[in-house]
């Protein structure tokens, strides 16, 4: 307890030495200093610094249902006229998680071509991705005589989810950061949940804008006759087309298939027309190009809708060919509105809507707030600590509040270092690990005048009061650590925050107050022999 | 100079006292379970959902303002916020579908009901925005919460209380002895009830960071309860043919003077906080405060009383069998 041979000197001095580099940056800039020092500080959390989180959910039943409606498409194709082959009359429905195909055209005995019909759907059904033994992404059976019943079975959805989600995320990321500059921070959570975090942003209400939105972009065909919108609005819609509208056309009949979709578009930014307003430009790809070059050529004088979530953002008359695939919408749009549409284009469509389940704001004032009280609040404390150890121990009071203050470094540097986030509960953790450290110098200094009463020297009290308190000192921060760990796993949030600080307290703590306040005394009374020990 | 201010020794007979603090905690508790019943508990938007909004008072913008822009019922209080700033407070639920625009009431029943909460604070903020002239930097705090997150929020918590007591109880059972493990369980059992239930009466906010402050009670208490169990099992090795009784109250009077020392650093420490750290930080040092008190009672009251009316079996087993820790230098 008493011997400190040079390697353990050199260890403390390292690991003290290592504290005050990674603690550095919090206190003076660093951005001069030669590379290998480290100059980042603390990470503060959203609450300190201001910021938005978000909590957001994508739900497999929607997830499902946008994937057999793709499906649909391939068993319609799969099951018309093409290569030779006769149509199969059917009509797919959807509901909740299956999808119904009813064949609709029996043949002169009344028997429906079900067998053909199967072995055509079948043929599409892929294996899922990664899966043992071959599993197939959709289960197909006949159900009844006419209808064709496709699921998703529980393993097909695992990976359709895991693909939504991580699909999901990317959108998410272009959408809040086209440029890819800023600090947002997206995370899985689970299997169908994703975590935005924006510091410095003080704007909720404008990131759920941006994400609420599908993201679905088509090009389709108009029916502009005045008369044919009147009477869809009576109710009576031309067969092949819907009633859609938007803030710059009103109300058109808009064709079902689109000529072209949003899968076509290679880019969109945001540009301003010869007026200098704001506009959407975007390009498309080879195969978006050509078919929109087919469409003008076909259509002259037709209205040729731009649609963005069943919204006509707008509906150009064709005048002429346009070959490139170069494509603008203009329109009243401000600054901001006509960046965020081009984001959202440019990210293409969501796999399935997001819900925000959980959303928290906090401005960066209010960070700055509490950074403000949190910090003379903690000075405040210690400072009376300080002044009660050396009131009650002298001179050992000195090295415990020296080895207080290293705790302190350490504890900043350790958070600095470890990458960890400071929150405003994680600044309560570090109080109760302050009280923790002078509880073990406490235990051990009460222990020395004991055995000092028992009239030992103070070299060997010293010795017995170390020895006496280390299982103390261990089993109250070993039980304490296990709580700090459990929190980190299990806890959310604020919870999570107060642990990590909580965790990393306790190890300097210990270090601190058994290691470095033992050196100091040891040091001294090897120095100075003093006969009485004054505690 | 150094403060002498507390004897030697002492031989306070804290045992023969067991009986009137087993009595005291039994009230305690009962009122407790009484009052957590008949008034529950003051939850937070984080476990019943909800939105709260703390909102940056000036001239213009005043309790009467903000009640008169609402557009739906809500709770609208001025407070004193984090750093003696003055602010306007705003709690509500989620509105009324039918108040939540033409595109809301085309959702699906399950959607409406995980999304109302958000659209109804979108639409106040916006509709703040607009009659008072906010940004958005005046709305210093804006937390909506929906009620599938509250709930699992409150379940996780509640878990990760659990999870940790018992694993704190699995590590005195292991380093002590069952009779230990079962006192401790007591002891922190009885905190948490008798916390809860001082929550209860005074109606304070029951949050996250509250399950945060809870834990540090526990954390607190066990550590009290570990140092005096330390002794105890140090003394019952030392003193063989002493009586139970006996080696327990000479333990808790030796550990009295760093029982009171290090409750007075930390006190006078949280003391601080609890003045001058603002009302987030004055929650969390309240229950820390709280927690010294109740877990320093705990441990002798009920830990080592409990630990008493079991018996320990320590005296029986040589020396070596419990200390696990001699052979660290």
């Amino acid at each position: 307890m008493l011997q400190f041979p040079l390697w353990k000197i050199c260890l403390i001095l390292g690991i003290m030495l290592w504290g005050i580099m990674m603690a550095l940056p919090n206190v003076v800039n660093m951005s001069g200093a030669p590379a290998g020092v480290p100059k980042q500080g603390v990470n503060l959390g959203l609450d300190l610094q201001g910021g938005v989180y978000l909590m957001m959910e994508i739900n497999p039943d929607e997830v499902v249902a946008n994937r057999l409606e793709v499906f649909a498409i391939d068993v319609r194709n799969a099951l018309g006229n093409k290569d030779g082959k006769t149509l199969i009359g059917h009509l797919p429905t959807i509901d909740g998680r299956t999808l119904n195909i009813n064949l609709t055209r029996p043949d002169a005995d009344g028997n429906f071509p079900m067998d053909e019909a199967l072995t055509r759907v079948r043929k599409l059904n892929g294996s899922v991705e990664g899966a043992i033994g071959g599993a197939k992404t959709y289960d197909i059976e006949a159900a009844g005589p006419a209808v064709i019943k496709v699921t998703v079975p529980a393993t097909s959805e695992e990976t359709l989810m895991k693909d939504a989600l991580a699909k999901t995320m990317t959108i998410v990321r272009r959408r809040v950061d086209p440029e890819g500059v800023s600090e947002i921070s997206i995370t899985p959570q689970g299997n169908n949940r994703i975590i935005l975090e924006a510091p410095g942003e003080p704007d909720a209400t404008r990131l759920k804008n941006l994400l609420s939105r599908d993201g679905k972009m088509t090009f389709n065909l108009v029916e502009s006759s005045p008369s044919a919108i009147a009477a869809a609005e009576k109710g009576v819609i031309k067969p092949g087309y819907r009633l859609l509208t938007g803030p710059e056309t009103g109300p058109l009949l808009v064709r079902n298939i689109p000529e072209v979709t949003g899968a076509d578009i290679a880019t969109a930014s945001q540009g301003y027309d010869d007026g200098n307003r704001p506009q959407i430009n975007f390009r498309l790809n080879g195969n978006g190009a050509s078919k929109f070059y087919q469409t003008t050529r076909n259509n002259s004088g037709k209205l040729f809708a731009i649609v963005l979530d069943d919204t006509i953002m707008s509906a150009p008359r064709i005048n002429e060919p346009i070959p490139g695939g170069s494509v603008r919408i203009t329109g009243n749009f401000s600054l901001p509105e006509a960046q965020d549409l081009a984001a959202i284009i440019e990210a293409g469509e969501m796999p399935a809507k997001v819900q925000f389940l959980d959303q928290r704001t906090v401005s960066a004032t209010l960070g700055q707030d509490s950074i403000r009280a949190g910090v003379r609040a903690s000075l405040i404390g210690l400072a009376l600590v300080a002044f009660f150890m050396i009131l009650a121990y002298g001179l050992m009071g000195v090295f415990a509040v020296g080895s207080l203050a290293a705790n302190i470094v350490l504890i900043v540097g350790a958070l600095s270092g470890l990458g960890a986030t400071l929150t405003l509960p994680g600044i309560a953790g570090i109080i109760l690990t302050i009280g923790m450290a002078v509880d073990a110098n406490v235990l051990v200094f009460e222990r020395i005048r004991e055995e000092q009463r028992s009239g030992r020297s103070p070299l060997t009290a010293v010795q017995a009061g170390y020895e006496r308190a280390l299982s103390t000192i261990l089993d109250a921060n070993i039980t304490t650590f296990i709580a700090a760990s459990i929190l980190y796993l299990l806890g959310s949030g604020p919870v999570k925050g107060f642990a990590v600080t909580l965790a990393i307290g306790i190890v300097t703590s210990v270090f601190t107050a058994f290691v470095l306040t033992r050196w100091f005394t040891v040091m001294y009374l090897k120095g100075f022999k003093p006969k009485k020990f004054a505690l | 100079m150094l403060l002498r201010y507390w004897p030697e020794s002492t031989n306070i007979r804290f045992m023969s006292l067991r009986m009137g603090g087993a009595l005291l905690s039994v009230l305690m508790i009962t009122a407790s379970i009484y009052f957590l019943a008949a008034r529950g508990l003051n939850l937070g938007v984080d476990f019943a959902g909800g939105t709260v909004m703390e909102i940056q008072q000036t001239e213009t913008v005043t309790v009467e303002t903000v009640r008169a822009a609402m557009p739906f019922t809500a709770e609208v209080n001025s407070a004193v916020g984090t750093d003696a700033r003055a602010i306007i407070v705003v709690k509500f639920g989620a509105a009324d579908p039918s108040k939540l625009g033409e595109e809301f009431t085309t959702l699906k029943p399950e959607a409406q009901a995980e999304r109302a909460q958000q659209v109804t604070n979108d639409i106040v903020k916006e509709t703040l925005m607009e009659k008072l002239g906010l940004t958005d930097e005046d709305f210093l705090r804006d937390d909506s919460v929906g009620p599938k997150v509250s709930g699992e929020l409150f379940r996780s918590g509640i878990l990760a209380l659990v999870v940790a007591l018992a694993l704190m109880l699995a590590y005195i059972w292991f380093r002590f002895e069952w009779q230990f493990s079962v006192g401790a369980v007591a002891a922190l059992a009885h905190d948490v009830i008798i916390t809860l239930g001082v929550f209860s009466l005074m109606q304070l906010e029951f949050n996250l960071t509250t399950i945060a402050a809870l834990l540090t009670i526990i954390g607190y208490s066990m550590n009290d309860t570990v140092v005096v169990f330390d002794r105890v099992r140090e003394e019952r090795r030392k003193y063989k043919k002493m009586p139970d009784r006996q080696v327990i109250d000479q333990s808790l009077n030796m550990t009295l003077s760093r029982t009171l020392l290090t409750s007075g650093t930390t006190l006078l420490a949280l003391f601080a906080i609890f003045f001058l750290g603002g009302p987030v930080l004055r929650g969390m040092s309240f229950a820390l405060i709280w927690g010294i008190f109740i877990g320093t009672y705990s441990s002798i009251f009920i830990a080592s009383a409990i630990v008493l009316s079991l018996g320990m079996d320590l005296n029986k087993k040589p020396a070596e069998d419990v200390t696990g820790f001699q052979g660290i230098r």
